[in-house]
Formats: C-alpha cells, sequence, structure tokens
C-alpha cells in the first residue's frame, strides 16, 4: 500500500472512530435529540427555569417601562459603539465569568433583559445561565439582539452620549 | 518545511495539546457548541448538532494521536484538513458579512476574522510540517517519547 493511502486511511479510521466515540459519550443526548428536542433551539429551556426568550416587541414594551435591568453580553468595544439606552454592559467573556457585585446585589425575583449582537450569538445566553446560576428569576433573552433593535429604528446610545453605559446598574 | 526532528517533535506536541484542549472544551458543552455551528449559517439544526457532537472528538483523538506519534502522519491530515475548512469557512463568514463568535474554543466570546485566520494558517503550517516529514515517526520507532531521548 502507498504511503499515502496508508496516511489516507489512518485519518479515515480516526474520524470513524470520532463518530463512534461521540455516539457512545452522547447517548442520552441523541435520544434527545430523535425525540425532537433541540429542533429549534439547542437551549435546554427544561434546565433553566427563569429563562425564557422574548421578541423585539417584548423587549421594546420591557424597556419603555424602565422597571427593568437591560444588560448587554457583548464586548465592551461593541458596546461602546452603540447599544439600547440605559443598558447595561456586562460582557459574557473577558471578565472571568463574574456577575458585577452590585448586579448581585439586586433582588432575584427582578426582571433582567439579556441580549447580544443577535443573529442566535451566544454571549446573551451564557450570560442569561450565569445570572440564572447566581439565582435570579426572570431573565429574558432577547434573540434579536443589537442588530434587530437597529434594523426597528428603535432609540440608539453610544458610550458618549450614554455617559459610561452604567445608568442601570440593575439595583431597584 | 522544517525537517528537524526535535522541532517536529516540537510541533506534535504543540498542536496536539491545543486540538486536545479546544477538543474537550467543546465535547464538555456539545450545545453551546452546535449553535455556534448553527451560527455560521451553512448547515441546518440537524447537522449542527452531529457535527457539534463528532467533531470535537475528531479534534481530540487526532491530538492524541499527534502527541503520541502514533498514525501522525493520519493524524496531521486530519488535523491539517480541519484547518483548512476552518479557514475557508472564516474567510467564507467575513465575506458574509456575519459578525459571530467563531466557537473555536468553546464558548469563549470571540468574533470569526482575521485573527482566527492567522492563527489557523499557523497551526496549518504545523501540521504540513508534520504531515510532509518522511516516513511517520512510528515506522521508524521514533514515537514521542523516544524521539525525546
Amino acid at each position: 500500500m502507498s504511503e499515502a493511502r496508508k496516511v489516507l486511511r489512518e485519518a479515515l479510521i480516526l474520524g470513524a472512530a470520532a463518530v463512534l466515540t461521540a455516539a457512545a459519550v452522547r447517548v442520552p443526548l441523541i435520544k434527545r435529540f430523535a425525540r425532537g428536542e433541540f429542533r429549534e433551539s439547542f437551549f435546554q429551556a427544561g434546565d433553566y427555569p427563569g429563562i425564557r426568550m422574548i421578541a423585539l416587541e417584548e423587549a421594546e414594551d420591557l424597556w419603555r417601562a424602565g422597571q427593568t435591568a437591560v444588560l448587554d453580553a457583548r464586548a465592551e468595544e461593541a458596546f461602546k459603539r452603540g447599544h439600547v439606552p440605559g443598558a447595561r454592559n456586562v460582557p459574557a467573556a473577558g471578565t472571568g465569568g463574574t456577575i458585577p457585585a452590585d448586579l448581585l446585589g439586586a433582588a432575584r425575583d427582578r426582571t433582567l433583559v439579556v441580549y447580544c449582537e443577535g443573529g442566535d450569538c451566544l454571549s446573551s445566553l451564557i450570560l442569561a445561565r450565569r445570572l440564572h446560576d447566581e439565582g435570579f428569576r426572570d431573565i429574558r433573552v432577547f434573540g434579536g439582539g443589537w442588530e434587530e433593535w437597529r434594523k426597528a429604528g428603535l432609540p440608539e446610545a453610544t458610550a458618549e452620549r450614554d455617559g459610561t453605559g452604567k445608568k442601570d446598574d440593575g439595583q431597584e | 518545511m522544517v525537517r528537524n526532528r526535535t522541532a517536529l517533535l516540537l510541533f506534535r506536541l504543540v498542536l496536539g495539546g491545543l486540538f486536545v484542549y479546544a477538543g474537550a472544551i467543546k465535547a464538555l458543552e456539545p450545545l453551546d457548541f452546535a449553535q455556534s455551528i448553527r451560527n455560521y449559517d451553512i448547515v441546518g439544526q440537524a447537522l449542527s448538532f452531529f457535527a457539534a457532537l463528532v467533531l470535537p472528538w475528531l479534534e481530540i483523538l487526532a491530538g492524541v494521536f499527534l502527541i503520541a506519534g502514533v498514525w501522525t502522519r493520519g493524524a496531521a491530515l486530519v488535523i491539517s484538513g480541519l484547518l483548512v475548512f476552518f479557514i475557508a469557512l472564516t474567510v467564507v463568514t467575513m465575506v458574509r458579512g456575519l459578525d459571530i463568535d467563531c466557537g473555536c474554543f468553546g464558548a469563549v466570546d470571540r468574533k470569526a476574522g482575521v485573527s482566527v485566520i492567522l492563527e489557523d494558517l499557523a497551526m496549518l503550517y504545523l501540521g504540513l510540517c508534520v504531515l510532509c516529514q518522511k516516513g511517520a515517526p512510528a515506522q521508524k520507532g521514533t514515537g514521542a517519547l523516544e524521539a525525546l531521548e
């Protein structure tokens, strides 16, 4: 057998081994998929009862009511370029996975709206789960995110026009 | 291409280690990784799900084999192939103007962009050096431990 064919055969066997290993290790997850879970979203809603996905209209209503802490899970640079007015920047990455202490002081039943860039970005879900782990029980993830907010022509703020973006610190 | 045996051993350890690490992170959170794949908007929900289950294990196995010096060139072929795919995917993503997390190392918030491509190109160079070496180390009985002696 030529060397090239031997190398290719090794690579193919590694691929097959990966398929078999994944199938063996993830039997429960595959069964759940076969039952119809994860067809709409990979979010395991059952594990996080306090987290709910919301659409633009609900996000806008909550924001206009002004009783909700709006949290932007994107990186600081993206937040500075533009964000939902009054939103607070709590990057899902780069902060060691910690929630700011003052935010942790907020009542656990307070409604929190979390968003990130949009297009099924992950940051808002990561932050939402972290908040859920801290005991918050009314976390609403605005899936459309910043992209949808902007496209809808809703008010925007930048770091300059909105101070530090820390107007709403999540406390009552 | 580098032919020095010590350098090639170092390449194998670095590249193998990176792939084991990247694979392990993703294998621990398959649903997060599935979402990352879905965000590229190239394959559907089902394929994203199954790719998220298999890809991490392919990375782990190829990395382990590369480190161990077993089927070294086969493992290097897998890793190089994956890197070529990742680079092409990132380029297409940038051209399409998608602003998404790359999903390279699990759920770490990192955009699919130029830095990811440069990083992948550097790893691809290491992979191709190992792939193009004359004779697999395992054939000559020069596995990782022996090469260190």
